[in-house]
């Protein structure tokens, strides 16, 4: 297991890294539009905007970070470079494999069971192998760490990897092009990658603008974590229709959130299918629930209560990939 | 059509232009679709309907009153118009099918527009306009059959002409005719090498038949199509400029519609309605 670590290394992650990935990523990974809605400025009080990261090469923000720590990997390696391996839930599994199959380097990819059909499909349909295991964080990891070993491969962390955290955090500068006036972020955690690389480069640029996390009630350990002032993972694999947030926030990501998140906000379940059939059907986009987190969080009493001044608030929609066929259940309150 | 557009310049959105690699290779060409399920009241319609009430608002200029538009539609034109008219003080009335989407009715009513349910028969329909006209003396603005409507909805042409570099064809789902009339007029007064297409269910093939044919034929009523917004006459207005600017109209079936759906569901993660993936469809067919 990964004990906790400090990010005072060289491979402490800076703006500068974040800035080399987004000249690696550009031509390759997708500047996504910021979509706005007249209605949800209502719901909201304040002015939205959307970073529509479900329109992202293979359906999610991942493709950034999985594009970013292969690229590197190529140039670091001598001659052929090795194969990747990771362990993920769906999203980060469909961006390595898209984003190995487009710099010619093989993926194996661990998935739990339960992922989405669809995004077992999707991973096969871009080249990469997937190994299924059961739907526990221990299996995932042991699962991946006996792949590595029989393949030489080399270990892509779906969150808590340098290049992975830099490629998410490419985000936060196109949002500081595209917002103008932007006073508060807000994003969904889970291992934290995106939290940890939007939350640096926004307060290393703008220390004005106040970055949220927003995590499910049932998956609270990155708000437990920063509220106590340590990491403090749950030991059980939470049940949430956010299905890409089960995952508790790493020791590597951790830091970064510590440091630079101003506060962590937990709704409910309910709150997060309401959040989904109001992107759904006013913004006419296809999210996951996992993706709408922020605009749940937006919404929620709390964060009406305490965010008087937020008047331009950006929210990640971090994904898209999910089974259509699951949506009456997903929407049912 | 460039009137239109500055008039709807800063109400109406520029909508972007998406890319899917994975369509197109099943296309085997390079495809860009314009979000119009990203436009105000989550469609193209809004376009022409915001124009329309413009220009009857500014042509009722000395009234004191507030312009009072009535329409009859399946949903779309009368969600267009009763946001457009919300927005320019007017008074929108619209006459909708009773089994019209419920979320179509719904986003009527919250636009503040009065919603009337019709019958879905012409008797209905006719019934229930001239009751409206007759009560509140709304000018009567068709989806269609208006030439400020195939203005607004013109705009889209000139839009896509700017941000699609090389374009070379352009093909959209058509009914009533005011969409395809519009972005027709636009494109082939500019660029007339750039060949435009239409696209209709094989259920509800008006525009087909009428091309091949050379004259307006009419529709069988209510033919059914899962396309619930393409299920309207080919109008008399609309149709002189398609006969003139048109190169083709392509039918699909029932069951290429709903790959279509399926797969800009699913691979482009956009919300787009039946009705509005027909363009996919025939590019696919």
């Amino acid at each position: 297991t990964m004990g906790d670590l400090h990010n005072d290394g060289p491979d402490k992650v800076t703006v500068e890294n974040v800035e080399k990935a987004a000249e690696r990523l550009a031509g390759h990974a997708r500047e996504t539009p910021v979509l706005t809605c007249g209605t949800l400025d209502a719901l909201a009080g304040r002015k939205l905007f959307f970073k529509s990261e479900n329109l992202q090469k293979s359906g999610s923000f991942k493709f950034r970070g999985a594009f970013n720590a292969i690229s590197r990997l190529i140039t670091s390696a001598n001659q052929n470079p090795p194969p990747v391996v990771t362990h993920s839930s769906g999203n980060h599994a469909c961006a390595l494999a898209l984003a190995a199959h487009q710099l010619g380097v093989t993926a194996h990819v661990v998935m739990p069971s339960t992922a989405p059909q669809c995004k077992k499909e999707t991973v096969r349909g871009y080249g990469g192998n997937v190994i299924e295991c059961v739907p526990t964080e221990q299996a995932r990891v042991e699962t991946m760490e006996r792949i590595a070993q029989q393949e030489g491969a080399v270990y892509i962390s779906s969150s808590q990897h340098p290049d992975v955290i830099s490629g998410q955090g490419t985000m936060a500068l196109e949002l500081l092009r595209q917002v103008p006036d932007l006073d508060t972020v807000i994003t969904p955690v889970g291992g934290g990658g995106m939290l940890a690389g939007v939350s640096l480069v926004m307060k290393a640029l703008n220390p004005h603008i106040r970055v949220y996390g927003a995590e499910p009630e049932l998956a609270n350990d990155a708000a437990t974590s920063l509220a106590q002032g340590k990491r403090c993972p749950l030991s059980y694999y939470p049940e949430t229709i956010a299905d890409g947030l089960r995952i508790n926030m790493g020791p590597v990501a951790w830091p970064y959130i510590q440091e630079h998140v101003d506060d962590i906000i937990c709704v409910t379940e309910d709150e997060i299918k309401n959040a989904m059939t109001l992107i759904w059907q006013r913004m006419k986009l296809v999210v996951e629930p996992s993706g709408v987190l922020g605009l749940a969080a937006v919404l929620s009493d709390s964060f009406k209560a305490r965010e008087q001044e937020a008047k331009n608030v950006a929210i990640i929609l971090s994904g898209g990939n999910l089974d259509l066929l699951k949506l009456p259940e997903l929407l049912s309150l | 059509i460039e009137r239109a557009a500055g008039t709807l310049s800063g109400h109406a959105v520029v909508t972007p232009v998406q890319t899917c690699e994975t369509l197109d290779v099943l296309a085997g060409r390079k495809l860009f679709f314009k979000c119009e399920n990203f436009q105000k009241s989550g469609s193209f319609k809004f376009r022409g309907a915001f124009n329309a009430v413009s220009e009857l608002a500014s042509g009722s200029g000395k009234s004191p009153h507030r312009p009072q538009i009535v329409t009859y539609s399946c949903g779309n034109f009368g969600c267009g118009l009763a946001l457009a008219a919300k927005i320019q003080g007017a008074t929108a009335h619209v006459v909708m099918p009773n089994n019209s989407a419920e979320c179509k009715k719904q986003a009527v009513l919250s636009y503040g527009a009065n919603l009337v349910l019709c019958e879905r028969t012409p008797q209905g329909k006719a019934t229930k306009l001239k009751q409206v006209q007759s009560e509140t003396g709304a000018v009567l603005t068709s989806g269609g059959e208006h030439s400020d409507v195939m203005a607004g909805h013109g705009t889209m042409g000139l839009e896509l002409l700017k941000q699609v570099p090389d374009l070379d064809a352009v093909i959209m789902p058509t009914s009533s005719g005011g969409m395809l009339a519009g972005v027709s007029t636009a494109i082939k007064s500019s660029r007339s090498e750039v060949r435009v297409f239409g696209a209709e269910p094989e259920m509800a093939s008006a525009t087909a038949d009428s091309l091949r044919t050379g004259e307006r034929r009419p529709l069988a009523e209510d033919p059914g199509s899962v396309a619930d917004g393409l299920n309207g006459k080919l109008g008399a207005l609309t149709w002189p400029y398609i006969r003139q600017n048109v190169d083709g109209v392509f039918t699909v079936s029932e069951d290429e519609i709903k790959n279509a759906m399926r797969l800009v569901w699913e691979r482009m993660k956009l919300v787009v309605e039946p009705s509005g993936v027909v363009g996919v469809a025939a590019v696919l067919s």
